[in-house]
């Protein structure tokens, strides 16, 4: 099996989640801006991002955690 | 903190539905396939021709998909609260249910998503989101929640399957590559277990404020309106109980049929299904409670767009569907759980499967009726179901169960790390948090 291939399809992953989120939260501020743009309850639409964004980046943030501290934990990792 | 093992182990049978399936998987696949492929085509036909091909006119304009879609999202409170719950509480029966829950949060949460795709006749026009959506509208609450949820889930359900993925690839079960791949170098060191407990203690504190909001925003869809039987202020803790009892009685229906095909019965016991028949009851009086508060408060005010509304549901066309509601949601529950004699696997699965059709009917007597009577004055409006829409909710279901069969193809459905910590660590755990907060004995009384 080749475990570089894995190792990088690995490291692709991590950094497609944080594309798919910093997306997301892309999304929600250009929805903001419009909302601004048009004075359509600006303050309704900060409300919600200000919940939506961090979660999103919390999930983001545990994935990258899990991710990374599962490696430096193998085992000749920890021994060198 | 247990270790990934090295030697044969009992719990290994859990993996046997993955190493040997069986050809009766394929026939159901191939079978469920045929459904799924013909409701594509039903799909692309009602694309084609437009929404006329469903039994939806003006004023009844909602019909089965979003009957369908609060249905399935209701479902997936099954998984992921009801095991965050069980785990952030330590109840350690927890251990054989949780995988299995969060599977169904999952695939259901991608199913019941797509609704208000399949409810729109022009679902290309879904792109205008991106560009002009109003995140002052429910109706992009929900996009925002539930897909906050569906990510959450997964995170959840993948997070804790990883030291089992790790036996799948150390046993070299094939597509070996895949497991190397979501095993992410697992060799339960005990720093590998610790970042797991972290992530997971992080998980189970945010997913329980993500699940609650996503069925609070979806009841928001109808209460944010003035429509006669939708405008109610406790509409969201109505949704969150209906999907929570909803999906308690959906894990449950999943459990014994697992135990039964999979032979489960050392695993799945009958205090699992004690423990989770109670809380099944325990929802059904809750449910009860907000129901007949609902539609006490609707009546004492007398509100005659309220009182067509309620008569309609009461007695007029909609009653069959409301009193057999309240028979599979209250009675059947009631008199088959409160009572140990009939409290056995067929009581539960009976009191289970008139669970999921009374919640299917309390989402058909939402939705419906307060369309068919509108504020203003038209004559009532009919919806019936066109056979579109039938095919549709029969390949929802369909995907379901294709969804967890392969599932359970590939991963097992019950945590094998987890049950061998449990044996291991739990009996010592709950002694030690027994003597916590038990008074001890030695210690005199202070006098005075």
């Amino acid at each position: 099996m080749n475990y570089k291939l894995i190792d990088r399809l690995q490291i692709l992953s991590i950094s497609l989640i944080w594309l798919l989120f910093t997306g997301i939260a892309v999304w929600i501020l250009n929805l903001i801006k419009e909302s601004l743009r048009l004075h359509d309850a600006p303050d309704a639409s900060l409300g919600i991002s200000l919940v939506a964004i961090p979660v999103f980046f919390t999930l983001s943030s545990v994935l990258t955690y899990v991710f990374i501290g599962l490696r430096k934990g193998r085992k000749k990792d920890v021994e060198s | 903190m247990e270790k990934a093992p090295a030697a044969p182990n009992p719990d290994y049978d859990l993996l046997r539905p993955i190493e040997d399936p069986g050809k009766s998987f394929y026939y159901i696949v191939i079978v469920l396939l045929v459904i799924i492929l013909y409701t594509g085509y039903v799909y692309i036909r009602q694309v084609y021709y437009g929404l006329g091909v469903t039994g939806m006119a003006q004023p009844v304009t909602w019909g089965f998909y979003i009957i369908n879609f609060v249905f399935f999202i209701g479902i997936s409170h099954a998984g992921t609260l009801i095991s965050a719950i069980l785990r952030l509480s330590k109840a350690e029966w927890r251990r054989p249910i949780t995988r299995m829950a969060e599977v169904i949060t999952a695939i259901v949460l991608a199913i019941g998503g797509l609704h208000p795709i399949i409810d729109l006749g022009r679902p290309d026009r879904m792109t205008h989101l991106f560009y002009n959506g109003r995140l002052q509208s429910p109706l992009l609450w929900d996009i925002v929640s539930i897909t906050a949820y569906f990510t959450a889930s997964t995170v959840y359900l993948y997070i804790p399957m990883i030291p089992d993925i790790a036996i799948l690839r150390d046993r070299g079960v094939k597509p070996r590559w895949l497991y190397e791949f979501l095993s992410w170098g697992w060799q339960g060191t005990e720093q590998q277990h610790k970042v797991l407990d972290r992530a997971m203690n992080i998980l189970m504190v945010v997913v329980i404020p993500i699940a609650i909001s996503v069925h609070t925003i979806i009841s928001y869809i109808f209460a944010m309106t003035v429509q006669p039987g939708w405008h109610s202020t406790i509409f969201g803790p109505y949704f969150v109980v209906g999907a929570i009892f909803s999906g308690i009685a959906a894990i449950l229906v999943l459990m014994i049929v697992f135990r039964k095909v999979f032979h489960l019965e050392r695993y799945l016991k009958l205090i699992h299904f004690n423990y989770l028949s109670v809380l099944l009851l325990v929802m059904s009086l809750l449910w009860f409670y907000f129901t007949f508060s609902e539609y006490l408060t609707g009546y004492y005010g007398h509100e005659p767009n309220e009182m067509r509304v309620f008569w309609y549901k009461f007695s007029g066309a909609f009653a069959p569907y409301f009193w057999t509601m309240v028979t599979c949601n209250f009675l059947l529950p009631l008199i088959l759980l409160s009572n140990r004699k009939t409290r056995t696997i067929p009581g539960i699965l009976i009191a289970s499967i008139s669970v999921i059709i009374g919640m299917w009917l309390e989402r058909l007597i939402i939705v419906v009726p307060s369309l068919a009577n509108p504020r203003l004055p038209y004559p009532t409006g009919i919806y019936i179901p066109s056979s579109t829409e039938w095919t549709l909710f029969l390949g929802g279901v369909s995907v379901f169960i294709l969804g967890y069969m392969m599932f359970a193809r590939f991963f097992p459905v019950i945590s094998i790390w987890e049950i061998q910590e449990g044996r291991q660590e739990s009996a010592k755990a709950v002694t030690e948090r027994i003597t916590s907060y038990m008074p001890d004995p030695q210690t005199p009384l202070a006098k005075g």
